[in-house]
């Protein structure tokens, strides 16, 4: 069966506009996709705005010194500035963390409450001296090794110094469910 | 197994194997090709019918733009401007998908338009069309209230008070005017309940309703087609008729390629939509509305007082009514302009007072300086609060506390203001530092040093006595103090024959001017540099400065270092003021 002219110019026609109104989405969509790529893929993200006292930037004072008492962690939270998209904050709370001491004058350890496993808060069960994920059970000890349970690594050690009487943190996040340790934000 | 369950299995499995067979058994593939190939375009296409697709194509443009704009907003008074600011400044294309959104809302207005003069040259709001026209009305007083709604939502000056404005006018409105403004404001008076009352009109009822509108309008013109030009008898245009997809379609996409190009040109060569600085309800703002309600605007300046309800309420209330009475109003034999004289006419008018008022507006607005004045002053504001938000906003939202002098200003009024004045008017226990170190102030100090405005409310014992001298060694001497200052501008020869006269004069009998030596007036060598400043801040009683007359107290101690950085720079500032 022969082609009939004008059917051949509405194949090509139908062609031209299917690929027109392709152009016009995709000129819609295409800058959107790079908008929503901004805050979370490196290669497209505005230029990181800096600013001193950036989490995981200065230490933070969380506690004195004397309240921590041997073998008794003690729940504390890290208050300070942070840069959330266009928020500039002053005093948030960034975290928390336990504050652990073997022994009275002992050195000061800080574990994040964030569970390398899903990222739920650990807590201090005083009955078994351990710290427990509420989420998926695992345990760790006042070490911060993870005795039982899903966790990949045990409790993430927060670089932390006294000075005078404070005790200092220097707070930090860190990717969960990895076995290696790795900082984010 | 029965007839009845072979016929049922037979519907549901699948014809020929294919996926398409698969989809077209359950969705009704076919019908829907062939109501799509139905429609014909009696007379031939045109680009005369293009205007409902563009229209229909910058409509989901707006969608796609506003779902992407929706991820990175937030509607409230601290947050909204700031996060409209960072799409702006800081988000990777947040400027162009913006100002696409912006832009287009504005093309929405003029194809919308466009479409409804086209449709009245047409007739095509004629028997039996006529509900279809009031459809279409209705959609387009709601692309109206899409676009004044969104205005609002960045929270600049702009939204803000155009806002106010259409709130009070609502508010203005006989026996519901109370209560429509309440609703519109979420409360008594502007504030976050505004903006998520707005958000939730622009961004979830307008597009849900506006779409349910669309898909009827659009039922409604497939059922009675498209109306042909006047010239072409029903049986002309029957034989000249063509298949719509794709003759129409393709005319339907160039003109809105080119739509899409206008408002992306436009977007690029303006770098985006304006985002002016964040709504002040304290300031004098020069509220003008939008482009497409510069009518209205101007309008109501031809009414005042309680005549204004005319204005804003009586006029447009009619020519609604009337627009969407058109149908019946009509009476013409046929759908040719020779038999529609009136309403043509009517329209031609309406459309030309429009554009009278709207150039009304324009006009008055450029010959007036106060408006260029006030849009010189926005400009700056704009131009502040858009740096400042680059450092981010802070939690109550207001960026001004990001700049260094604003800060300065809070410790001014905490710490300085109990004794110095700022506004030419004299300080309760020290000088006055309005135009401080400024030629016209230091000329004012040697010529009455304990006066009201300089050292007189300190009550110094023995201070210092007025400078005798002709106009020319003043002047001298003026330069000579101002030069000290670090004023680039200063006429170092002037400053130096001052200098020469600080002997003759006595000066030096209390003042030094080498930096080093210690006397009872404070050492001259570059008093007034910042370096200087910081000093008398930190501790005036310094041996170098005014010693043991000095009253003022020291700061250093009581204000960090990075403080007293603040108020030097405050301090030196003042010269220019």
């Amino acid at each position: 069966m022969a082609v009939d002219p004008p059917d051949e110019r509405r194949s090509f026609l139908k062609l031209v506009t299917a690929g027109l109104g392709a152009l016009t989405a995709g000129l819609a969509v295409i800058p959107g996709l790079g908008f929503l790529a901004a805050p979370g893929l490196g290669f497209l993200a505005a230029p990181p705005r800096g600013r001193a006292g950036a989490p995981g930037g200065s230490p933070l004072r969380v506690a004195g010194e004397r309240d921590v008492k041997p073998n008794r962690p003690l729940h504390v939270t890290a208050v300070g500035p942070h840069d959330d998209a266009w928020l500039r904050l002053d005093k948030i709370t960034l975290g928390s963390c336990w504050l652990v001491r073997a022994a009275e004058d002992g050195p000061i350890r800080a574990f994040s409450t964030v569970c390398p496993h899903l990222g739920c808060g650990v807590d201090y069960d005083e009955m078994t001296g351990r710290f427990n994920c509420p989420c998926h059970t695992s345990a760790f000890d006042l070490d911060g090794r993870c005795l039982s349970g899903p966790s990949p690594r045990g409790l993430d050690e927060l670089e932390t110094h006294v000075e005078g009487r404070d005790v200092l943190v220097r707070y930090q996040r860190f990717r969960v469910g990895t076995a290696k340790r790795e900082p984010i934000g | 197994m029965s007839a009845e369950r072979a016929a049922e299995k037979k519907a549901t499995t699948t014809r020929d194997g294919t996926l398409r067979g698969w989809l077209a058994d359950r969705i009704g593939l076919e019908e829907l090709e062939r109501t799509i190939r139905a429609g014909q375009v009696p007379g031939g296409a045109s680009f005369w019918h293009t205007l409902g697709s563009v229209a229909a194509g910058l409509f989901v443009l707006e969608a796609i733009t506003g779902i992407f704009l929706a991820t990175a907003y937030t509607p409230s008074v601290t947050g909204a401007w700031a996060s409209v600011a960072y799409i702006q400044d800081q988000m990777t294309l947040g400027w162009f998908v913006r100002g696409v959104h912006s832009f287009g809302s504005s093309a929405l207005i003029v194809v919308s338009g466009l479409h409804l003069l086209q449709v009245m040259l047409f007739g095509a709001y004629r028997r039996p069309r006529e509900l279809n026209w009031m459809v279409g009305l209705a959609l387009f007083a709601m692309v109206a209230v899409f676009a004044l709604s969104g205005y609002l939502l960045p929270w600049d000056q702009k939204g803000y008070w155009a806002k106010l404005v259409e709130a009070t006018i609502a508010g203005s409105a006989p026996l519901v005017g109370a209560t429509a403004q309440r609703l519109i404001q979420g409360g008594a008076s502007f504030g976050t309940m505004t903006l998520t009352r707005a958000y939730a009109l622009h961004a979830m009822a307008l597009p849900a309703v506006l779409t349910a509108l669309v898909v009827f309008h659009v039922y409604l013109f497939r059922r009675h087609g498209y109306t042909p030009k006047w010239s072409l008898s029903t049986e002309a245009a029957a034989a000249r008729a063509v298949p719509a997809w794709p003759d129409q379609a393709f005319r339907n996409a160039v003109v809105g390629v080119l739509a899409w190009g206008v408002v992306g040109v436009a977007v690029i060569a303006r770098h985006g939509a304006p985002l002016e600085s964040p709504a002040d309800p304290t300031s004098s703002y020069l509220a003008r509305p939008e482009w497409y309600a510069l009518p209205l605007f101007q309008l109501r300046m031809f009414f005042e007082g309680p005549l204004e309800i005319i204005a804003t309420m009586v006029i447009p209330g009619i020519v609604t009514a009337l627009a969407f009475a058109l149908p019946f109003l009509d009476g013409g034999a046929t759908n040719h302009p020779r038999d529609r004289r009136r309403v043509l006419t009517a329209g031609a008018l309406g459309l030309l007072a429009l554009t009278v008022l709207a150039v009304t507006a324009l006009a008055k607005d450029a010959r007036d300086p106060a408006y260029a004045k006030a849009r010189a002053e926005e400009k700056a504001r704009t131009e502040t609060a858009r740096r400042l938000a680059l450092a981010g906003v802070p939690a109550d939202g207001n960026v001004l506390r990001n700049d260094p002098m604003y800060h300065a200003r809070e410790i001014w009024d905490e710490r300085c203001a109990g004794c110095h004045g700022l506004a030419g008017a004299g300080g309760e226990k020290g000088p006055d530092l309005k135009g401080y170190n400024s030629r016209a102030w230091i000329r004012g100090f040697l010529a009455n040093p304990e006066g009201a405005l300089y050292m007189g409310p300190a009550k110094i014992e023995k201070g210092m006595r007025p400078v005798e001298a002709t106009p020319e060694e003043t002047d001298a001497l003026v330069e000579y103090l101002y030069a000290e200052t670090g004023a680039p501008d200063a006429d170092t020869g002037k400053a130096g024959r001052g200098r020469d006269l600080l002997s003759p004069k006595d000066c030096d009998t209390c003042h030094d001017f080498d930096g080093e030596g210690e006397n009872d007036g404070p050492n001259l060598k570059g008093r007034g540099t910042p370096k200087w400043v910081a000093g008398v801040i930190a501790d005036a009683g310094h041996p170098l400065l005014f010693t043991d007359r000095n009253k003022m107290p020291k700061f250093r101690g009581k204000l960090t270092a990075q403080e007293i950085d603040e108020m030097t720079r405050f301090v030196i500032d003042l010269k220019a003021k």
